[in-house]
């Protein structure tokens, strides 16, 4: 194996972009209405949901990456689907890494508002749809936040990628797994220039929503 | 005046883990170009009673019907800023129904203006105080230009200017608009300054409705007697010209012949003269003054009489209220118009507590 050159660096960075965005965009259209719904309701067995979405924060990647593993595995339940090393499978982990932190941090948004906000709006008459746009619009501080906290979950992940994913050259190659494979080669002058492009994508995300946030609470 | 909601056999159950709470009204009307203040202590379900109005809470049975095209809107007790300017809070509510851009435009420059806000327009809503925010929740809802408009304790948070001027725009805008609207509140200073009719809630139930001056100078029962500021509450046994006897020497004109037995004379504090001989009514004879205190506007004079406590006011630092002392022994008058015979007994009472 040879080192780490400019194009192959560039197609990791931006594969491990795709993947990550999707699986982002993916995790807050699932996590957003369920952490509304759950923030919002009152009904029997909120409690346990509530129990286990935290646990569900504190899962460890890498036995997310088994169950999936096993899930796509030839001979799993979705064996027939012939995901098994796939950049899909990579999504499916990766989304239920992130779906526990988007759900817990937008249940916690929701909760945070006045218990009459949801009355209130109703009160000034403003339809349904209408109402839901201003609750995301209230509730902006930590979607921001649900937002960084999925985004670092899901990019510094590698244990569930390289599980159900398979670090695939040209496939399923992300940042992490790249540099935990350069690491093992002892190739290190790849490994630091993968780690810092990888460091540099947090920095620059994660300043950036930090900024958007810093901007809506002057 | 037409009747623009009305609420009939409403009943309202709530159950908690604690405890449970029953709201019952017969029937009970909101009217065009009128103010209904509902008055009751902490608890007595007013808010419930708005939430259904408004169509927040469902009925447990009963119905709620409203008359007229135009929204109904609440302002609740703690005033709710959305996220956004104070601009953005008047405006959403008009965008959502899409109105055109001028009309929202004049619906809430004026709705600014006539709340004294307009120069906050700008400003993000959460960063506003209790008053102003409280201002702004007016603005919002009048803006709507409501047919009913439900407003839960509105004068919190106001200091005594504020609460003047919320009281003279409130008249006015019922005045200019039509709009018919229903003051909660526990105030009852504030609910007679704004209010055309007066309806009582106590433990759930609805005791009284009726014009401001009839609840008030005529409670139905003992119990909104007290709520209504008609403190002066004497037991008395009536004979059937209508006079009533207090301490078995006391005999008190009431003007109101019939039945005769125990009961109680309800006589509010400024109804209860001072006698200087200005033949203001008939003299009840003489109390002793045991309290005297004062808010710079008003005097409340404490006066023992025929084993009673009575209170009356004087306006302060003027005549009497300037040379009374506590002490002082006073000539008490009133007239018979004046005084309201209350025949039923408080709860667990079979008879009057007649003094011995």
């Amino acid at each position: 194996m040879a080192e780490l050159d400019g194009p192959t660096l560039l197609s990791i960075t931006l594969r491990t972009l795709a993947i990550c965005g999707s699986s982002l965009v993916m995790a807050l259209g699932l996590g957003v209405p369920m952490g509304i719904w759950l923030g919002s309701r009152q009904f029997p067995g909120r409690r346990t949901l509530l129990g286990l979405v935290n646990s569900g924060m504190g899962a460890p990647p890498v036995v997310v990456g088994l169950l999936v593993a096993q899930l796509f595995y030839r001979s799993g339940p979705l064996g027939h689907l012939e995901l098994w090393y796939s950049t899909q499978a990579m999504v499916t982990a990766q989304i239920l890494i992130a779906l526990p932190l988007v759900i817990a941090l937008v249940v916690a948004a929701v909760a945070s508002l006045d218990e009459d906000w949801a009355l209130q709006v109703r009160a000034l008459g403003i339809p349904p749809i209408w109402r839901q746009w201003l609750l995301l619009r209230e509730i902006r501080l930590g979607l921001l936040a649900a937002v960084i906290a999925a985004l670092g979950g899901i990019l510094s992940e590698v244990g569930a990628v390289m599980q159900t994913g398979g670090n695939l050259e040209g496939e399923t190659r992300v940042l992490t797994t790249a540099i935990l494979m350069y690491t093992r080669m002892g190739l290190f002058e790849s490994a630091y220039a993968l780690a810092a492009v990888l460091l540099g994508l947090m920095l620059v995300l994660a300043g950036l929503l930090t900024w958007v946030q810093y901007g809506e609470r002057k | 005046m037409s009747a623009a909601l009305v609420a009939r056999e409403l009943r309202m159950v709530r159950r908690s883990v604690a405890n449970c709470f029953e709201l019952e009204i017969p029937y009970l009307e909101m009217r065009s170009s009128e103010v209904l203040a509902v008055l009751g202590s902490n608890g007595a379900g007013k808010s419930t009673l708005l939430r259904a109005f408004a169509g927040l809470e469902e009925p447990t049975a009963g119905e709620i019907v409203r008359h007229g095209q135009g929204p109904v809107t609440m302002v609740f007790q703690r005033p709710i800023a959305l996220a956004g300017s104070v601009l953005h809070n008047v405006r959403i509510a008009l965008r959502a129904q899409g109105l055109p851009s001028p009309e929202i435009h004049r619906r809430s420059n004026e709705a600014l203006e006539h709340f004294g806000i307009a120069k906050l327009a700008a400003r993000p809503a959460t960063a506003l105080s209790g008053g102003e925010l409280r201002r702004l929740a007016l603005a919002r809802a009048f803006a709507l230009e409501p047919t009913v408009l439900l407003l839960d304790e509105p004068f919190d948070d106001l200091d005594a200017g504020a609460q003047e001027t919320l009281s003279r725009d409130l008249r006015q805008a019922v005045a200019q608009t039509g709009v018919a609207v229903a003051v909660v509140t526990h105030d009852l200073r504030r609910a007679v300054l704004v209010s055309d009719r007066i309806a009582v809630l106590i433990d759930g139930g609805l005791r009284q409705v009726g014009e401001r001056n009839a609840v008030l100078n005529h409670p139905a029962n003992l119990e909104v007697a007290r709520l209504v500021g008609m403190s002066n509450l004497i037991p008395a046994t009536f004979d059937a010209a209508g006079l009533a006897t207090v301490d078995s020497q006391h005999a008190i004109p009431t003007g109101q012949p019939g039945a005769t037995g125990p009961g109680w004379l309800g006589i509010r504090p400024e109804h209860l003269k001072v006698d200087v001989g200005r033949g203001e009514g008939s003299t009840i004879g003489q109390g002793e003054l045991i309290e005297f205190s004062s808010d710079g506007l008003l005097a409340t004079l404490t006066i023992a009489w025929a084993g009673q406590t009575l209170r009356t006011h004087l306006v302060a630092g003027r005549g009497l209220a300037r040379d009374l002392r506590t002490g002082d022994r006073v000539s008490l008058a009133l007239r018979p118009e004046d005084v309201h015979v209350l025949r039923d007994l408080p709860q667990g009472e079979k008879e009057p507590r007649l003094p011995s």
